[in-house]
């Protein structure tokens, strides 16, 4: 983006239009290190689509393993509560670093990926472009890191789940059981309610971290926010702390407005009455 | 308040026609929980409209014996029949049985995520299968009786203990139960909260419903009670009417318990 053109948005934005004259001031007092992270801003927004996407895919394959592995956990039995504690266990102690270099460089994701980006091109093809299909293939980084990401995070959010599962008072169970409720559907009505609730505030540090360990996919070459800026330090290394303080920033801004939905969430959700 | 009375007294009317069998008879039930024998063959039988109130002391058995009826607790040997479904057998429904039968906790257990009337219309919905409409109209007809009518949207949190627990009666009471359990509904309340709650029940008791009532209320005994039978370590010590019971025990040991509840 050009430079002057960039500071114009911002100013308008701001506050109005300002004059030429003040926005090339403006510029000018900034120094050189912060008008190359402003002229490269675009650059870096493009790492945070793929930051924010990336946290978004995590959690969604967070979820979808880690809520019925909790539960597994606190209703299951045998092979399956063992399979899936051990599995949990191995996640939960290997460094994400790690999990990320092997999913990358060991795991033969290609075969997974490969059915994956044909059933999109599909979907693609059948209904046209949508929003909820990827503008272009997936990248093997991008889907190594949502495996890694995703795979751990589910690994904690069993917990958080099962936690907040066997939290529920057995009074509970038994009440919606002596109503000629099955245990299924007290389960559905009466107990997985009241455990979301009670899994908010675990979820809020758990979004954080996936959140933030995007940044980790660094390591496996996938262009997020903080490759990208990378990517500039090595362009003007005397930039480092301009760079890194603007990312930074961003970061925080993420991780601040996540916070605040899921304050905004617990609220919303929480039961009259009691204090959460 | 007087149509839902009339309601009830017909629907226990038409029961009494069909079946001249005891409700519920209880034979030789024994319960153990590992080496600790908890029931040891009690016999029990319950007529259509009787309200049986059960007495001992703490670890005779009493709320093991109400969990064994509708199966929350799992028997050990003997037999139950609720009219003449064997309560027990491996092909009966739990399920099934359990919406004949009614229990009111002494913990209550509301759902804590739903409002008064939602708590009461849950089984309507998810077991009965209901319809929305009938099912809200059903569950405040079931909290007016109760006395909470202007109380249909308040959540537990919201409520006394008293309130909750005629919240409790009014869930159990919207599955048309045969049969309420009583297990010590108002040990968990202060005193002077306890009596909306032992209204209701002499209200149930008015209307005609069978109840098996496990209290240390005496004057709920006394007033509400067409029989009582003392347990105590597993056994069934002494059963009778609640003049016999109270006044003259045949057994030294219920004399001894009834003294001693008294002096408290």
């Amino acid at each position: 983006m050009d430079p002057a053109a960039f500071l114009s948005t911002v100013s308008w934005v701001a506050a109005g239009e300002l004059s030429p004259l003040l926005v090339e001031s403006i510029w000018s007092m900034l120094g050189e290190d912060w008008q190359f992270v402003l002229r490269n801003a675009d650059y870096l927004l493009g790492g945070v689509v793929i930051t924010i996407v990336l946290t978004i895919t995590s959690i969604l394959l967070g979820i979808l393993l880690g809520f019925p592995a909790g539960a597994i956990e606190v209703y299951g039995s045998g092979y399956s509560k063992a399979a899936v504690r051990n599995l949990g266990i191995l996640f939960r102690g290997t460094p994400i670093l790690v999990i990320m270099l092997y999913m990358f460089f060991v795991m033969p994701i290609e075969y997974l990926l490969g059915p994956l980006n044909t059933l999109i091109g599909g979907i693609d093809l059948l209904l046209g472009p949508t929003p909820f299909t990827a503008p272009e293939e997936i990248g093997g980084a991008f889907f190594a890191a949502t495996l890694a990401l995703g795979l751990r995070s589910a690994a904690y959010q069993s917990q958080i789940f099962r936690g907040a599962l066997s939290s529920i008072d057995d009074g509970q169970m038994e009440a919606a059981r002596s109503i000629g409720m099955s245990r299924l559907v007290a389960l559905r009505y009466v107990i997985v309610p009241q455990a979301l609730r009670r899994s908010v505030p675990g979820f809020q540090n758990e979004f954080t971290i996936v959140l933030k360990d995007t940044s980790i996919a660094f390591a496996i070459g996938l262009g997020e926010l903080l490759k990208r800026s990378d990517d500039l330090f090595i362009q003007q290394t005397t930039a480092i702390l301009e760079i890194m303080l603007f990312a930074s920033l961003i970061y925080f801004v993420l991780t601040f407005s996540t916070n605040r939905t899921l304050d905004f969430v617990d609220n919303r959700f929480a039961i009259p009455g009691e204090s959460s | 308040m007087t149509d839902s009375q009339i309601d009830r007294s017909s629907r226990t009317d038409r029961g009494t026609d069909a079946e001249p069998s005891p409700l519920l008879r209880i034979e030789d039930l024994r319960k153990s929980y590992g080496d600790e024998e908890v029931l040891r063959g009690v016999d029990l039988e319950i007529e259509r409209g009787d309200v049986e109130v059960l007495v001992g002391p703490s670890g005779s058995g009493k709320s093991t014996l109400l969990r064994c009826v509708n199966r929350l607790t799992e028997v050990d040997g003997g037999h139950i029949y609720l009219g003449d479904v064997d309560v027990c057998a491996p092909d009966t429904d739990p399920n099934e049985i359990r919406q004949q039968i009614g229990m009111v906790f002494q913990d209550i257990n509301l759902f804590a995520h739903l409002t008064a009337r939602e708590n009461v219309m849950l089984g309507l919905r998810r077991v009965k299968g209901m319809d929305k409409e009938p099912a809200l109209e059903r569950a405040e007809e079931e909290l007016d009786r109760v006395g909470l009518g202007d109380q249909v949207d308040s959540y537990p949190a919201q409520l006394s203990g008293g309130q909750k627990q005629r919240v409790g009666i009014a869930r159990a009471l919207a599955m048309d139960p045969e049969l309420m359990l009583f297990d010590e509904p108002t040990s968990a309340l202060d005193p002077e909260l306890s009596n909306g709650v032992l209204d209701v029940m002499s209200k149930l008791v008015a209307d005609g419903m069978t109840m098996l009532v496990v209290t240390h209320e005496m004057r709920f005994a006394r007033g509400g009670a067409t029989g009582i039978t003392f347990l105590d370590k597993g056994e069934v010590v002494e059963r009778g009417p609640p003049e016999q019971l109270f006044e003259n025990p045949e057994k030294e040991r219920t004399a001894e318990f009834f003294q001693s509840i008294s002096h408290e």
